[in-house]
């Protein structure tokens, strides 16, 4: 039996009469009047009126700092995401998760409504501790805030020892917490400050032995297959590390049958010995800069930071491993780089001198923006909503370190309707973003490339790893052959119809 | 969810980033237009609020982003101010700018106050949204060349997957002109001309039954309750409809009973011997813990339990009698009581929310989200119970589930 | 380092004492940081010499950001190396102050402008306690000490013992504790002997009575303190004195606040506050 779905349903005649017979009724601007605007928005009389504007986003490219806190503390073993605040925010938090990685997200919230607002969370966060530990049994519990709690002041310290001075859950439990106004940074923030507030709290007092273990910070970073990628790259090196945060089990588990509340993460074990590793890692800069400055003032051990996408900081990468623990690196990853090249090598006639716009978190950012510039492809323009002067200091140093960063413009605190009035202007190749980035390859025409955070409308992409040389190699096959299935398309009815490319 | 569909309004997210990133675009409410340039659902709106606007305030912001708004898009039809809790707790009056914006800008600018501290649920903002299309929208002009006695609104579809359009469908083939459809794919022209109606049919009770009930008190528009989930109930519906109406109405119903009664037998001698006998629980919100019962009762499945997020104790009045003798009905359970609730019961499938979803991916239950379609529908209508009972099929019955190892 | 919060009710002369003992501490050789923790960013004119200085609140606003700024244009160095910041804030009746004061603080933590050189921060404390933000200044890993400036008049004792409630709210679950009122005299009746009276009952003690002297009015039309304007002035004593005790300050305690019957007895019984049947006739 044929079953018509919404995309072809709506478009059968007596759908498209229903349609046009409704106009009636709408009020709205004829259609001559719809196109005449929708030319002008082209224009760069529009888009110097876009870029004048100061007090409104329109479709950023950032979340808020609680989402960050709640994909580190799901990076911890037993751990119990604690939101303080309104309820609906975690339901916001857990289905944004829910949706990217198509896996449960855990999170129980202390539910503040308007006696809260008034009287403060303290109530509130009390019995929530109480029955959130009774009810799921953590081992830690990592507390976050929303924005109500951060307006009205809540002291998540003073609460937590009151908690802990009345009994309602152990002394001994591990309540690390991190206020993460949403009104300040954004996801990549509260990223930072809840892995400070759980390294914090789980090493306190285990200065010891020197455990010879590596520690790696990822960052925020909502790629699975990256966590399973770096751990494959230690273990060839025969490096003994620990991953601070690895949610690589949390967000991808087997499916068993049976439902866990808590599938995985770094064992808090691990996490306090952590402290006594030979080094630390971090893989991203702006989501680990506070959590940095903690480890090298307190844990007094050699640290770096160091996002491997792409060949050269991959490169990178293996130096800051070398540099830390002393061991060389082996033929096996001598020979992955050499096929990522040899990748990048035989691709590269199809991205040389294609220009790119781009958007995403800094650290991604400044990873794509050195694969595109290794491939002989232009970054244009490069829209990041989350970064800072500094990030913008950084990505033009880095654009200028080759001849192809010639065409490169960082615009931070900008969104994708800046993104758009670039791209009618001053038009590109190739588009790099997330699923939200469709809504400009729909009125641009330009080919997209996915990557970054969410991905909504493709499936299981955050499996696929885009860090080391393997995922050079698929950063590479989804550019390229997103540039050929659209030479397929142009060229259907033309000569130019190649089988070979 | 209430004014976030009225296409041809820009919907502002009043406060930080996050509120509005993640509810972009993730309820499907279907529209037409020209996103962008006359039609503004799809798009994410926010004033962004940086730690300077809790302490200073956002008053003053959010009257220069609605010029700067109405700048960049000038065939915006409306402003609708939804604001986050921050801008509840420090005292901003957007009442008063958005007064300001409105008589400036000359088109209609709605402050809603729907601070996310404010209540138990969601169930609050649909009484808000509502008084505020009774304050500031319904009655207001509004172009309405004509008016017939066969004037209808169809009110509480927010057309997710297109459920309204395929509703809309079936008024109109019964002779019905829908003046209005609430909120899905509706414009602010819409929203204003309402009140003009001969009825209000309502699908969604629970958000939408606060302006109905303004409506007959108001304007003497009398309202009906309907179910277009499944055939018996959209048959029983059509006939309840109809009789509100003269012969020729009454007739055309029969007629289009008639019409798609073989095709809806068609659909159910295909799917339901795949489903016959299969229990379902529910756990979801609005109006779908009791509407959805029939559809699955015409597939030959059972409802062995049923409840709602943000029910109130009409709600439960109306689900009562729709529900099968010793069916369990829930109210704002947890996820710990749900899955406790699916090892007791132990359902074929279950239907909730995003929330839920992947946990029961896990345990091997076959499980379809309810909230959006799963990224599927429409299911209302006739052309809509094609979907759902494909989609039942599928859920229930994919080998995917087979290959769950589970322990014994 | 020590962090030492002022509180006390608007108008009693928080900011006053607040610099004139830090001068104080100062030219003993102690390294000091005062942080204005008021709106009306009034607490560091008189080692600035200055209007009002350049608040973190207002530079925000202009930047759009916090992340923006940088320590040096909102940390800045007066009379005797005394470093200043204020946290700035709205006018009355918009937005969340109490935010404000969060955010200052944070962004001055994060900054390093708590440098391990410090021998004392002070943090100047808007009024009351009204809300949350006002608290940040005494919440766990800042001041762990408070001084009331209060006076014989009715409202600052009332203040004093609203204080005295926040400050037993956090003494209970961290390591907050009272070191004592300060008199700022108003030259009421029996004053030394009624705030003696209610350091007592709140469990503490009065730990200087600075008395009234127009010098330091004069020594505020220049934008000074006493101590710098006129330094061997009988007043500039009385600030070195109230630094002095408060340096070797060991008597710290958890108030015990009175209740509004018990602080109305105690004025009555000094003679402040008339019976109620004598209200009554008013």
């Amino acid at each position: 039996m044929k079953i018509l779905d919404h995309n072809e349903l709506f478009q059968r005649p007596e759908y498209l009469e229903q349609f046009e017979n409704k106009r009636q009724f709408e009020g709205m601007a004829p259609p001559e009047k719809v196109r005449e605007i929708s030319e002008w928005t082209k224009t760069e009389e529009y888009k110097e009126l876009n870029f004048a504007r100061k007090n409104i986003k329109i479709n950023p490219v950032k979340a808020c700092q609680p989402l960050g806190a709640l994909l580190c503390s799901g990076g911890f073993q037993d751990t119990l995401p604690f939101v303080q605040g309104a309820q609906g925010c975690a339901a916001y938090f857990r289905s944004h998760l829910a949706r990217h990685f198509k896996e449960p997200s855990v999170a129980v919230s202390s539910s503040m409504t308007e006696d809260a607002a008034v009287f403060g969370g303290m109530n509130n966060m009390l019995e929530g501790l109480e029955n959130a530990y009774a009810l799921y049994t953590p081992k830690m519990m990592a507390v976050f805030t929303t924005c109500m709690a951060e307006v009205i002041g809540d002291d998540l310290n003073a609460y937590i020892r009151s908690a802990k001075g009345k009994g309602t859950i152990p002394e001994d439990l591990p309540v690390p917490f991190a206020h993460t106004p949403s009104f300040v940074g954004s996801h990549i923030t509260g990223y930072d400050n809840m892995m400070k507030g759980i390294l914090s709290t789980v090493t306190q007092g285990k200065k010891g032995e020197p455990n010879g273990k590596l520690n790696i910070i990822p960052g925020f970073d909502t790629y699975t297959g990256n966590y399973r990628e770096l751990k494959r790259l230690l273990d060839i090196m025969g490096v003994e590390h620990t991953t601070l945060g690895d949610i690589s089990e949390t967000y991808d588990s087997p499916t068993t049958g049976e439902y866990t509340i808590y599938p995985g993460g770094t064992p808090l074990a691990d996490a306090a010995d952590s402290v006594n590793g030979v080094g630390t890692i971090a893989l991203q800069r702006f989501s680990t800069a506070k959590t940095m400055q903690f480890i090298k003032t307190e844990w007094v051990h050699k640290t770096e930071t160091v996002t491997p996408i792409g060949i050269k900081n991959t490169d990178a990468f293996f130096e800051a491993v070398v540099k830390i623990t002393g061991k060389p690196i082996p033929k096996d990853i001598e020979d992955e780089r050499g096929r990522a090249v040899d990748v990048m090598v035989d691709s590269h006639p199809y991205v040389h001198g294609k220009r790119f716009a781009m958007t995403g978190d800094p650290d991604q950012l400044l990873g794509l923006i050195s694969i595109i510039m290794e491939l002989g492809g232009y970054p244009a323009h490069i829209v990041c909503t989350n970064g800072d002067k500094k990030f913008k200091a950084q990505a033009e140093e880095l654009l200028s370190q080759s001849p192809f960063g010639a065409q490169g413009q960082i615009y931070t605190n900008k969104d994708l309707w800046h993104m758009r009035s670039l791209m009618f202007t001053e038009p590109v190749d190739m588009l790099i973003g997330n699923s939200y980035a469709k809504f400009l390859w729909r009125d641009v025409g330009t080919p997209l490339v996915r990557i970054g955070f969410p991905l909504f409308d493709r499936h299981h992409l955050h499996r696929v790893p885009i860090i080391g040389y393997q995922g050079a190699i698929n950063i590479v096959t989804s550019i390229v052959n997103t540039v050929l299935d659209e030479l397929d398309r142009e060229t259907m009815h033309t000569a130019s119809f190649d089988v070979i490319r | 969810m209430v004014w976030g569909p009225v296409k041809d309004q820009i919907t502002i997210s009043h406060g930080p980033v996050g509120c509005g990133q993640y509810s972009w675009w993730a309820r499907r409410n279907y529209y037409n237009g020209q996103t962008g340039i006359n039609t503004f659902g799809t798009m994410h709106v926010t004033t962004d609020f940086q730690e300077k606007d809790i302490v200073y305030g956002g008053d003053k912001g959010l009257d220069a982003a609605m010029r700067e708004l109405k700048g960049l898009f000038p065939l915006a039809n409306g402003i609708g101010v939804l604001s986050e809790c921050p801008v509840g707790l420090i005292g901003d009056d957007i009442e008063a700018v958005s007064k300001q914006v409105e008589k400036d800008l000359e088109i209609p600018v709605v402050p809603v106050r729907c601070e996310g501290f404010r209540g138990v649920s969601q169930s609050l903002g649909h009484h808000i949204a509502n008084d505020t299309i009774r304050d500031h929208i319904l009655g207001k002009g509004g172009i309405l060349e004509e008016e017939t006695p066969y004037d209808v609104n169809l009110i509480g579809d927010y057309n997710i997957g297109g459920d309204g359009w395929s509703s809309r469908k079936i008024l109109e083939e019964m002779g019905l002109r829908v003046i209005t459809q609430w909120t899905g794919d509706a414009s602010v022209n819409e929203m204003k001309i309402a009140s003009r109606a001969k009825y209000n049919l309502i699908h969604c009770y629970r958000s939408m039954n606060y302006i109905c009930r303004h409506m007959e008190e108001e304007y003497g528009v009398p309202w009906l309750e309907f179910n277009f989930f499944g055939p018996t109930k959209t048959y029983e519906s059509i006939r309840k409809i109809a009789a509100l109406f003269d012969d020729t109405i009454q007739a055309n119903a029969e007629k289009v009973i008639e019409k798609y009664k073989p095709v809806m037998d068609a659909v159910i001698a295909e799917y339901k011997p795949k489903l016959e006998g299969k229990t379902v629980m529910l756990y979801v919100g609005g109006l779908r813990p009791r509407h959805t019962v029939g559809a699955y009762e015409d597939l030959g499945m059972e409802i062995i339990g049923t409840g709602y997020e943000f029910g109130h104790s009409d709600d439960y009045k109306r689900t009562y009698p729709v529900m099968p003798e010793g069916a369990v009905i829930m109210d704002d359970a947890t996820s710990y009581e749900l899955e406790e609730f699916t090892y007791r019961l132990r359902p074929d499938m279950i239907g909730a929310g995003i929330k839920e979803k992947y946990n029961y991916h896990k345990m091997g239950v076959p499980f379809r989200q309810m909230h959006s379609w799963d990224y599927s529908g429409p299911y209302h209508g006739f052309d809509g119970f094609a979907v759902f009972a494909r989609d039942m099929d599928m859920t229930v019955n994919s080998p995917t589930w087979d290959l769950v190892r589970k322990k014994k | 380092m020590r962090q030492i919060a002022i509180y006390g009710k608007g108008g009693i002369g928080k900011s006053t004492t607040t610099q004139n003992t830090v001068v104080a501490l100062a030219e003993a050789g102690y390294k000091c940081m005062i942080v204005g923790c008021d709106p009306k960013a009034d607490a560091t004119r008189l080692i600035l010499h200055a209007k009002a200085q350049t608040t973190v609140m207002d530079l925000a606003r202009e930047r759009g950001t916090v992340e923006d700024l940088e320590i040096d244009e909102v940390l800045l160095e007066g009379y005797k190396g005394i470093r200043c910041a204020e946290s700035g804030g709205p006018e009355p009746g918009v937005g969340c102050a109490g935010r404000g004061v969060i955010t200052a603080i944070n962004f001055l933590e994060e900054n390093g402008a708590y440098a391990d050189d410090q021998d004392y921060v002070f943090y100047d404390v808007l009024g009351d306690v009204v809300c949350g933000g006002f608290a940040m200044p005494i919440r766990e890993g800042k001041a762990k000490e408070i001084y009331i400036v209060t006076s014989g008049e009715m409202m600052a004792m009332y203040a004093a013992n609203n204080i005295s409630r926040g400050v037993l709210k956090y003494a209970q679950s961290g390591g907050v504790r009272l070191g004592g009122l300060i008199c700022n005299s108003r030259k009421t009746d029996k004053e030394y002997e009624l705030i003696s009276e209610l350091a007592r009952r709140l469990n503490t003690q009065m730990i200087h009575f600075v008395p009234r002297d127009n010098e330091v009015q004069r020594a505020e039309l220049r934008r000074m303190t006493v101590i710098e304007y006129s330094p061997d002035h009988a007043q500039a004593n009385e600030y070195r004195t109230l630094a002095r005790k408060m340096a070797e300050n060991t008597n710290m305690t958890i108030p015990t606040p009175l209740t509004m019957d018990e602080l109305e007895a105690l004025l009555m019984e000094f003679g402040i506050m008339e019976s109620e049947e004598e209200v009554a006739v008013v």
